[in-house]
């Protein structure tokens, strides 16, 4: 008796092990944490004809379930993510794009046409768009819903007809039965679970099996499981009153790893070295554009980065600091949030304290979510740039106040993520050519940041985004801005209605590929090295004969028109920001005459021949520059003058450089000559004394005034020097080199006032003011004597005395002096400065671009006068009593009788 | 009169000083810091002993003589330290009636337990000669303070039992060698403090002999610090506490990285808003015992198991079972420098089943208490089931328990040598002891990030500490 009990007892032991490991193995229970809702009640799970599930063994439909207490209506008609272009789906004999969403906007990325009803050529019906990007699709909207707003269940099943037709391998279409397959709802598990069984959910969509897919989004959490017959539900998951128990299920807001679900590589473990897979498209958002949220330190994660040990700071700086994707991406009904509807206050009315109560909000959320404004996002875009900026939370003026010189001007032109999101480290897509196919089907990539594409074993370098102009949405303005460019090369053929298509994947293999391998007369014409494969540098249409057998080949296929057709499109670059400590902050990175603001891009390695892609029309990103083509290589090459932008020490006039610089070395020139013969009959004429008597010339205040000019003005000039030219002079700080010629502007001008008040009331100024008659002619007689009479040692044509100190030559110099080229100075300096405070300068006589380059020439003026003025000091009694009468005051003047 | 200066000058200076002012104030600056190197004290220019010191030395108070010759303070000046007494001053605590003192010389701990009666072995890391078991210590006797422990060349010099030279010691060589302390002269206590590397602290450990940056900024650092860089020595009074050994302890008396770090704030606002409510140890020492393990469990209930076999880091016959750790997050509690409770020879056993031997003190209440990293030892040691106090068992010499594994005869002898009443059943209880980690501070680059302590995968114990939630988002304190 004993030993039977025993043995039963290890018998159940072994079995209760046996089963506990099993269901451990099979199905991994999602440990509840404290982002799971608490309040999230237990709740029935309903079919679609509102039956519950554990009755009728069906599967799930979440618009029923959670309609109980949501109003899913409400939440799928306000959902963008749902309707993914749908409810803007139109035909347009324009544009091969139906839509601007995902459903109809042509994606050569992914490289699959949209077929739009009365095409000629079937590519992707409704059906195979789902099932291709089906792990992307969080369901109602396409997913349900034909494009002209039936459900896709009542259509009439035509193989003619792309919403109901598939698209064989022999190329024939099948007709899709949407009552069989069933149609995908809007699925609220995907971002409302904490641990969503993707993979069963997209498996299901691959196969076609769109009223499942819901229902698979449970498998493996002990919720439900898959049998021969249908669906098992597990009663142990619902509570007695056939509730399934909130704690099983999990019900959560989203966190970053449901969104980084389908927009690309989230890390939210820091213990866990990051890993992620060179440009692949699983992870748009990275492949794209290098985007990786993640807060661990760049340094700590598990890619083969160059100079790595540098880089001690987190992929992004908000994933440091515990930021959601929710937080900036929003509900904008949620009362927490509280978006003010734009323009909907009246203006006196700083806060609407009348937000929705959370039950209203719980009832009918708003999946609308704010968002920015995207390049490449073009789905709804009424919502663009709902959501906060960086300068909604960010005061730029308290952040960079004391170290950034024209923090207005900067931030007039520069968008934050310009200096803040210096480089992206992740690789991205730089090129998808379609125009050749691999032999597994895919396209010819380029991939920039990284040397290869294995980012562990293979040198990931990352790249440097282009700054591109952005255009806001909301408040029109413009600014540069950080932005990968994908330059994307496909054929394109015009179909029997003179549509323009881009060939079908189908049409490309088949010119292409033969059973396993390449077509023989692709191979002979590509296989430069006759080994029989096509490497990647093969693999392109670098060659007119290469081009002319592609397009045979199509045309005989029945393709009209075919020519190959290359975009560019830009994706914006707005996360992975670094703080001030890691931002761009040396003047000298744009403040030279290698800008960042105008480092070109590589777009293509290799460009088919002949082929220069347009940027992609419609977006909010304006190409400024060009295209240019280096020994087959393409490039984006930014000109800043395009966007009215002058960047000093980039930009630079060179006429009026070569101008001046003739004009202050034709001065120095002109002076040294005319002083070699002065010292020559000097020398001759020697002995011939003059008579002298010593005059109080210059008052303190007068000499005052000058020397401090004087040197205010040589500072100006060298300080100009530094900011026209830092690649000359690197050795001076530029942020330091500006601000002391700020500063010294200021001192001149305040100087130049308060001199005009002194001469005003003193009756100094006279001394300035030519009396008109026989002015000419003195004017000659004092030329006269520069060009002859100094020669000979003749006395000076004109009295200095303290009452009339200037020659006629001289007042008309100093009228043009300190009466037009000074003021004329001082009011395009000011207005440079003034620019950050007034932006509508910018637009007063061309803005900077103008008035830097007059700033520019008025300076080499005033240098060339400095060293003309300098020389004719020596012309009076002795060569230095000029100079010493105007640092004593007493001058020797001649005696003239 | 000639004018010593012209007048022209007087203008020209005028002038410069009205462009040079405006500029200067303009001019972008950088913050003036100070220079947290300038605070390490100057050591005087060390003194070549070799020709000085001569003669012959039979046993360790034979070289304390020859230095009290020239350095006649020396020995009285560390007789007030408690590297010698070994015992702290007075305290009035408020769960007794008389003040207590608290040291090695009389309490224990829930490592080795006591160095009472345990002199033997104990005290070779006694700065003196000859303290034994069943005989009182003569503190007075200037001639017994071992200034070799501290000066000598770690190469020629070692204690042993009665913390007398050990044996094969070469007196004048040592003798001779001396010199500042340096980090091998602390180490050789405070590195192996319990009874072997890294056993005690978790953030003092041989490695620090010869540290990388990596393991110390301070000591593996460009300025290769020495202990006494910090614990800033004057007249043998060595600047820092211990916390385990004191219930309060004044501030002035204790080492802070604000004596050398002042007005050193952080680049990052962000930053700044955590220093009212986080000790600066607490982002800058991450994790413990970075590359030597340290002891965070010792079960004495499994010691004196026949047959099993002995393994530094799992067992011991003569010891029991041990949990040893390695770069492992501290156990953070609020802290404001004292003890709120120190276990006194006596004390009854905690109510909940965990004896504190120490507990920190503070609360996110107290203003000043900051979150701080400690190193959590847990025990299980003797305790007698009679009285209800911790026992302290006579471990080492001829009848302690590493030599005849009976546990009643340890506590019988403790009651002859200590006085510590044995009621005759012991059993065994769980203990903790807080220790506070400040050294083995990483550089900056190591130092903790927001997502260490907030957000999904933190190590912060909010609730624990006292806070709402996540202060990140229900606000600090």
């Amino acid at each position: 008796m004993k030993r039977y009990s025993f043995f039963l007892l290890l018998g159940l032991f072994i079995l209760t092990l046996a089963i506990g490991f099993g269901s451990v193995l099979a199905s991994p229970v999602p440990a509840p944490d404290q982002q799971i809702s608490v309040l999230h009640p237990n709740f029935i799970l309903l079919d679609a004809d509102g039956v519950n599930v554990l009755d009728s063994g069906k599967s799930v439909s979440t618009m029923r379930t959670c309609g109980q207490c949501h109003n899913t209506e409400f939440i799928a008609s306000h959902a963008f993510h749902s309707d993914l272009g749908l409810s803007d789906y139109e035909i347009s004999t324009e544009s091969w794009n139906s839509s601007r969403g995902l459903f109809g906007e042509w994606e050569p990325l992914t490289y699959r046409f949209l077929t739009q009803n009365g095409d000629e050529r079937l590519d992707l019906s409704t059906a195979e768009w789902l099932m291709l990007y089906g792990d992307r699709v969080v369901g109602g909207g396409p997913a349900t819903t034909s494009r002209d707003g039936k459900a896709l269940t009542d259509l009439p099943m035509s193989r003619n007809n792309p919403e109901t037709a598939l698209l064989n391998e022999d190329g024939s279409a099948s007709i899709w039965d949407w009552n069989k397959s069933g149609t995908m709802e809007m699925n609220c598990f995907l971002c409302h679970l904490e641990t969503p069984n993707t993979r069963a959910r997209y498996e299901a969509i691959r196969a076609g099996q769109f009223g499942s897919a819901n229902t698979a989004t449970l498998l493996g959490l002990n919720i439900v499981s898959k049998s021969s017959e249908g669906w098992v539900w597990n009663t142990s998951a619902f509570n007695e009153n056939d509730e399934l128990k909130s704690e099983i299920i999990g019900i959560q807001d989203p966190t970053n790893a449901n969104c980084a679900t389908c927009h690309g590589e989230v890390h939210s473990d820091s213990e866990q070295a990051l890993t992620v897979n060179a440009c692949d498209l699983n992870y748009p958002q990275t492949a794209t554009t290098g985007q990786v949220i993640a807060a661990q330190k760049i340094n700590e994660s598990g890619i083969n980065l160059s100079d790595k040990q540098t880089l001690n700071r987190s992929w992004d700086v908000h994933a440091e600091r515990q930021l959601q994707c929710t937080d900036c991406h929003f509900s904008p009904n949620n009362p927490a949030h509280a978006l003010e509807i734009q323009g909907s206050s009246p203006s006196h009315l700083l806060y609407d304290p009348r937000k929705l109560n959370i039950n209203e909000y719980l009832e009918r959320p708003d999946h609308n979510f704010a968002r920015g404004a995207s390049a490449q996002f073009n789905v709804a875009p009424e919502f663009k740039s709902t959501m906060r900026r960086c300068e909604s939370c960010h005061d730029t003026n308290k952040s960079h106040a004391g170290w950034l010189p024209y923090n207005d001007r900067h931030m007039q032109v520069i968008a934050c993520e310009t200096c803040h999101i210096p480089k992206m480290f992740a690789p991205a897509y730089s090129t998808m050519d379609w125009t050749v196919l691999q032999l597994d089907g895919s396209a010819r990539t380029e991939c920039r940041g990284i040397e290869g594409d294995n980012t562990t074993t293979d040198l990931v370098t990352g790249f440097q985004p282009v700054l591109m102009q952005r255009t806001d949405i909301v408040d029109g303005k413009t600014l540069l801005a950080p932005y990968n460019l994908i330059t994307s090369f496909f054929w394109v053929y015009e179909d029997g209605f003179g549509n323009l298509r881009p060939i079908r994947h189908a049409d490309l293999e088949a010119v292409y590929l033969d059973n396993d391998g390449y077509a023989a007369d692709i191979l002979s014409a590509f296989d430069t090295d006759s080994n029989g494969k096509l490497t990647e540098n093969e693999l392109v249409l670098d060659t007119a004969a290469k081009q002319d057998l592609i397009a045979g080949k199509f045309k005989a296929l029945g393709l009209k028109n075919v020519r190959i057709y290359g975009q560019v499109q830009p994706y914006s670059i707005n996360h992975n920001v670094v703080d001030n400590k890691y931002a761009t902050r040396d003047c000298e990175v744009c403040h030279n005459s290698e800008s960042r603001v105008t480092t070109p891009l590589l777009l293509s390695d290799s460009a088919p021949l002949g082929i220069t892609p347009e940027f992609v029309a419609g977006v909010n990103v304006t190409a400024t520059g060009g295209i240019i083509n280096k020994d087959g290589s393409l490039y984006y090459n930014p000109v800043n003058e395009n966007d009215k932008t002058y960047i000093f020490g980039h930009n630079r006039n060179a006429w009026i450089d070569w101008f001046g610089a003739l004009l202050f070395l034709g001065t120095i020139v002109g002076v040294a000559g005319h002083g070699t013969v002065r010292y020559i009959t000097a020398r001759r004429q020697r002995g011939r004394a003059v008579e002298t008597k010593s005059v109080y010339m210059y008052e303190a205040y007068e000499r005052f005034w000058h020397w401090l000019q004087t040197i205010a003005i040589v500072v100006l000039l060298l300080t100009g020097l530094v900011i026209h030219r830092p690649d000359l002079f690197s050795a001076f700080s530029f942020r330091n080199i500006v601000v002391i010629h700020n500063v010294l502007a200021a001192l001149l001008a305040i100087n130049a006032l308060i001199s005009i008040l002194w001469h005003v009331i003193s009756g100094e100024i006279q001394q300035y003011i030519p009396h008109p008659y026989g002015f000419i002619d003195q004017m000659i007689a004092q030329a006269k004597y520069y060009i002859q009479g100094i020669f000979n040692h003749q006395p000076h044509p004109f009295h200095k005395s303290k009452e009339r100190k200037f020659n006629p030559l001289q007042m008309v110099t100093y009228i043009g002096l300190l009466g037009v080229l000074l003021p004329l100075q001082g009011i395009t300096g000011m207005m440079m400065w003034l620019v950050q405070k007034v932006p509508s300068i910018q637009t007063w006589f061309g803005g900077l671009p103008f008035l830097a380059p007059m700033h520019t020439l008025m300076a080499w003026l005033f240098a060339s006068f400095i060293v003309g003025h300098v020389y004719l000091t020596t012309t009076g009694a002795t060569p230095l009593e000029a100079i010493r009468g105007m640092v004593t005051g007493y001058e020797e003047v001649e005696v003239h009788e | 009169m000639k004018k010593r200066f012209p007048f022209w000058t007087v203008g020209l200076l005028g002038i410069l000083l009205l462009i040079l002012v405006p500029v200067l104030y303009f001019l972008p600056r950088p913050q003036s810091k100070t220079n947290p190197a300038d605070f390490i004290p100057e050591k005087p220019v060390h003194v070549d002993h070799k020709d000085i010191i001569n003669g012959e030395f039979k046993t360790g108070p034979d070289v304390t003589r020859a230095c009290l010759e020239c350095h006649e303070d020396a020995a009285a000046q560390v007789m007030k330290t408690t590297h010698w007494t070994w015992e702290s001053k007075e305290f009035d605590v408020p769960w007794r009636d008389e003040p207590v003192t608290i040291g090695k010389a009389n309490q224990i701990n829930n490592f080795c337990i006591s160095a009472q009666g345990n002199q033997k072995k104990c005290m070779s890391c006694h700065a003196g000669y000859g303290w034994e078991e069943n005989k009182a210590y003569d503190y007075t006797k200037a001639e017994n303070v071992d200034c070799l422990a501290c000066h000598a060349d770690m190469g020629t010099y070692g204690k042993g039992n009665y913390g007398n030279p050990a044996e094969g010691v070469d007196l004048l060589a040592s003798a001779q060698s001396v010199r500042a302390p340096n980090r091998e002269n602390c180490g050789k206590c405070h590195f192996d403090g319990g009874g072997g590397n890294g056993v005690k602290h978790g953030d003092l450990d041989e490695g620090l002999y010869f540290p990388q940056e990596n393991l110390d900024i301070h000591m593996g650092g460009e300025k290769n610090m020495q202990c006494i860089d910090c614990h800033w020595t004057k007249d043998h009074q060595v600047l820092g506490r211990m916390l385990a050994d004191n219930y309060t302890i004044d501030p002035k008396e204790q080492v802070s990285c604000e004596q050398c770090h002042i007005d050193q704030q952080h680049k990052d606002e962000r930053v700044n808003t955590h220093l009212s409510a986080v000790a600066c140890q607490t982002c800058h020492v991450p994790a413990l015992a970075l590359e030597d393990p340290t002891k965070v469990y010792w079960d004495w209930s499994q010691a004196g198991q026949e047959g099993r076999e002995d393994d530094h880091f799992t067992y011991l016959k003569i010891k029991g079972e041990f949990v040893y750790e390695k770069n492992f997050a501290p156990t953070y509690l609020w802290f404001n420098g004292n003890n709120e409770y120190r276990y006194i020879l006596g004390d009854p056993l905690g109510e909940d089943g965990i004896t504190y031997i120490n507990k920190p003190a503070g609360s996110m209440e107290d203003k000043t208490a900051k979150i701080f990293p400690f190193k959590l030892h847990v025990a299980k040691q003797p305790y007698d089931v009679g009285n209800n106090y911790l026992l302290a068992p006579i471990t080492a010499g001829e009848d302690g328990y590493w030599t005849i594994f009976n546990w009643d005869t340890a506590f019988e002898l403790a009651q002859t040598r200590m006085g510590l009443a044995y009621s005759g059943q012991y059993d065994f209880t769980t203990t903790y002891m807080y220790w506070p980690t400040t050294h083995m501070v990483q550089p900056a680059d190591n130092a903790l990030q927001c997502d260490s302590c907030h957000g999904e995968n933190g190590r912060m114990d909010w609730e624990a500490l006292g806070y709402p939630g996540d202060p990140i988002k229900w606000g600090g304190r």
